[in-house]
């Protein structure tokens, strides 16, 4: 990834009149963090990365910013969002073209063909997060650290994320510039993750979903992270009617669960966001991909490839499977 | 003699199709179980999947939905969103181990007081084979 | 009865022995860290590694029943709050932060509920010999350590633990497993001494907080609060899993005729939390919400109760998904002007 190259992409992007800022990643504060971070001018460029550990989804924050009410006699700040976006981000912000949750004239997108993320987790396994921020690239299909001023190679199965494992997207499906060279898709791997669940007996899910829910502290940090959960008026947070209970228990955390898995069923890219960002390490992304490959396999539909799209669950075909209708 | 299990299950049906089919097995005097608790909603389309969720929470064993059948819809395509939209919910239910017999959906219309008999003594069944449901049970109401 | 010793080799008996007197410890529950009881049998496994959901969650459970309700009747059902706890393994920043959310709660009011849990439960410390990447306690007031909020204070001396009795409570379970335990000599205590010293020799971390509570008023529009909150996802995990956190929520939950007054955790990093009726919201954006919870435990709570609100555990930095760190954001408020 040629960095002087995006940052002198920004840095004419965020030059614009017509462009407020730009969301793109920064170095972490510590270990193997990387920091979304927001380009106001083009001093700031000097600090934008894109390294294996940029693997957060920033079209979250398209949605994400608060719609306050504009005072008397002030314009709306009518200023274009620019965004870097790798494969997967992409998908949210053409899904969001479809629900029109963003409009494509406030934005800029500038697309960075993905070669894969790491886990950092998988990585401090055997290489402990320190103070000082680790370094990571790419180096030919291997990650290279920079890792106490050594420098180590990680073979790409040994780091690789779980979601890039099963990437079908890496390069950007939307964007007004691309940095870089299209990279060459992999072949996705299968997904071992759903396919255990699915091989266990009815009362085997049960018991492996009632560990899992148990554990969530209803935090609803996978709400936020995600870039397509963005109700103004989430069900979770009503109280007329009360859909899910604020109480933490197993059987309000698992209606939540599946209000969250729903809500996303046909509109899910497979970002990852949401496993990634639960600290009680709830494996949420087996749920959306479930239904993802129900969505795909039976209605051949993949949702977030075409901004034109119809939305999945707004819209139907005749011949729509009803196999299970009595 | 031991005792059945009489599972409880809560129905949604349609305005239009659905409710008066079971309407016309009442009037017909077609014999059905009486463990289905019926609830009217103006299209099988207006079913929100949180509806079941909330009915299991509550204590159904087992969820019925039943609407028009394709093409009959009164509001022409409320049931083909439903369609889609309670698969998912269904193939969901099932992944996380809920028992596919305690879901069941059916197109039961006006005329078909006989199916819609036919329908409820298959959810009955397929629920009682199921057994009671209690695992997911709202606790709030315990200390 | 001050220090004494247990060896190694009769820990299992000694766990073995509080398991029958509602023992918690921290147990790993498929993948997240966190104090569960200990039933008869149970092996209790001390690492290195802090629990990710604090010990706060006993004291002030995540969802607590206040009361029970039922139609017809006008008596309200209170929860019989009487069985002692021990809680083993408690880090003594988590210790430390129950001795200063328990200021907030006999504050004005007198809140029986935590008071009462409070004085059920027995903490037993174990003092950190392998600080956390994040940890910071010393900046804070704390230490590796540190006895404050502690019945018995545990160091790990490698064969043997060294255990002191701190309080009443403390000193008379060290009694009762008199038969268990050594006296300690001169030379463990100087082995916890210098144990002491190195782990805090260990902490990476730090901010001189010098300052700060004074500084906070005056950078109330200050620029940096827009910077440190625009990556902010609005979760509560910062909140939810810090030590120090106590705010809540109370609402009732009905079923049929019966129903439950509840608390819950709430989180002031969540839009609801200050939205009026109205729609109207005082803390509009991320960025005011922020800014709450630095003031919050770095000025509001000073101001009240003389003592900072936060214990240096970590944890909010650790497990903020996109790195909003603390630290760093104490470091920018000593840098603005």
């Amino acid at each position: 990834m040629d960095l002087n190259k995006l940052r002198e992409t920004a840095a004419g992007i965020v030059s614009r009149d017509d462009v407020k800022y730009l969301i793109g990643w920064r170095r972490g504060t510590f270990g193997y963090r990387a920091a979304p971070y927001f380009v106001e001018d083009a001093a700031g460029v000097e600090e934008l990365i894109f390294s294996p550990l940029c693997i957060s989804n920033l079209a979250a924050y398209l949605t994400l910013v608060e719609k306050l009410p504009v005072p008397r006699g002030q314009e709306p700040d009518q200023r274009k969002v620019a965004l870097l976006v790798k494969g997967c981000d992409s998908r949210a912000v053409n899904q969001l073209l479809v629900e029109k949750g963003i409009k494509r004239d406030q934005l800029v997108v500038v697309g960075l063909p993905c070669p894969g993320m790491v886990d950092w987790k998988l990585l401090a396994e055997k290489y402990p997060e320190t103070e000082a921020p680790v370094e990571i690239s790419w180096k030919g299909d291997d990650f290279l650290l920079l890792y106490n001023g050594q420098e180590i190679v990680v073979p790409r199965a040994e780091a690789l994320a779980e979601k890039c494992r099963l990437c079908r997207h890496p390069n950007p499906l939307i964007s007004d510039v691309t940095v870089g060279e299209p990279v060459q898709p992999w072949a996705p791997a299968e997904d071992s993750g759903v396919a255990e669940v699915e091989a266990k007996s009815t009362p085997e899910r049960w018991a492996y979903w009632e560990e899992q829910f148990s554990k969530c502290i209803r935090c609803y940090s996978c709400r936020n992270a995600c870039p397509l959960c963005y109700c103004e008026d989430c069900i979770l947070d009503r109280l007329d009617p009360t859909w899910v209970n604020r109480a933490v228990n197993f059987s309000e955390n698992t209606a939540f669960h599946l209000a969250r898995a729903f809500h996303l069923a046909g509109r899910c890219i497979e970002c990852g966001e949401c496993e990634r960002v639960c600290p009680a390490g709830i494996p949420l992304g087996k749920l959306n991909r479930k239904l993802a490959h129900t969505v795909r396999e039976e209605y051949g539909f993949e949702p977030g490839l075409d901004p034109e799209a119809e939305p999945f669950q707004a819209s139907y075909k005749p011949e729509d499977p009803e196999e299970f209708i009595l | 003699m031991s005792e059945q299990f009489e599972p409880n299950i809560v129905a949604f049906l349609c305005n239009w199709c659905s409710y008066a089919g079971a309407d016309l097995a009442g009037t017909s005097r077609v014999q059905y179980p009486a463990n289905i608790k019926i609830i009217r909603v103006m299209c099988s389309g207006r079913v929100n999947p949180l509806f079941v969720v909330n009915a299991l929470q509550q204590g159904a064993d087992g969820v019925l939905i039943s609407g028009c059948h394709p093409g009959d819809c009164h509001y022409m395509e409320g049931n083909f969103y439903a369609r889609r939209r309670l698969k998912l919910l269904k193939e969901l239910l099932e992944f996380i181990g809920v028992d596919p017999r305690r879901f069941n959906m059916s197109w039961v219309s006006a005329s078909e007081g006989h199916k819609w008999k036919e329908v409820v003594e298959k959810a009955v069944e397929d629920a009682r084979a199921a057994g009671p449901f209690d695992q997911f049970r709202r606790r709030q109401i315990g200390w | 009865m001050s220090a004494m010793l247990l060896h190694k080799d009769k820990w299992s008996e000694f766990t073995g022995r509080l398991s029958g007197k509602n023992l918690w410890a921290p147990s790993l529950q498929g993948g997240i860290k966190k104090f569960a009881p200990v039933g008869e049998g149970d092996a209790v496994q001390l690492d290195a590694e802090n629990t990710a959901v604090p010990p706060k969650a006993l004291l002030f459970p995540q969802t607590e029943t206040l009361f029970r309700f039922s139609e017809g009747q006008e008596d309200l059902e209170f929860p019989g709050l009487d069985e002692p706890v021990i809680l083993l393994g408690v880090r003594p920043c988590d210790a430390r932060a129950m001795a200063i959310v328990e200021k907030l709660f006999r504050w004005d009011y007198e809140d029986p509920y935590y008071l009462k849990r409070r004085e059920l439960t027995t903490l037993i410390g174990l003092a950190c010999n392998e600080p956390g990447l994040n940890c910071f306690c010393p900046s804070v007031g704390g230490g590796p350590a540190s006895t404050e909020g502690l019945d018995i204070l545990m160091v790990d001396l490698g064969e043997s633990y060294l255990l002191e009795g701190l309080t009443g409570k403390g000193k008379a379970l060290l009694e009762e497993c008199k038969d268990l335990l050594e006296e300690a000599g001169a030379d463990a205590l100087q082995q916890k001494e210098q144990l002491v010293q190195e782990a805090a020799s260990k902490i990476r971390r730090s901010v001189d907080p010098e300052g700060i509570p004074e500084a906070l008023p005056g950078l109330w529009e200050d620029p940096l609060w827009q910077r440190v909150s625009a990556a902010c996802l609005g979760c509560g995990i910062c909140t939810y899993l810090c030590p120090t956190c106590y705010c809540f929520d109370i609402q009732d939950e009905l079923e049929g005729a019966v129903g439950r007054r509840c608390r819950m955790w709430d989180s002031c990093m969540f839009e609801e939390y200050t939205k009026h009726t109205s729609g109207h919201n005082p803390r509009p954006t991320r960025r005011e919400r922020t800014r709450n919870r630095i003031n919050h435990k770095y000025s509001y709570f000073v101001d009240k109760f003389g003592v900072i609100a936060c214990v240096g555990c970590g944890r909010c930095s650790n497990l903020c998904p996109v790195n909003i760190d603390l630290i760093d954001i104490l470091r920018q408020v000593k840098a603005a002007p």
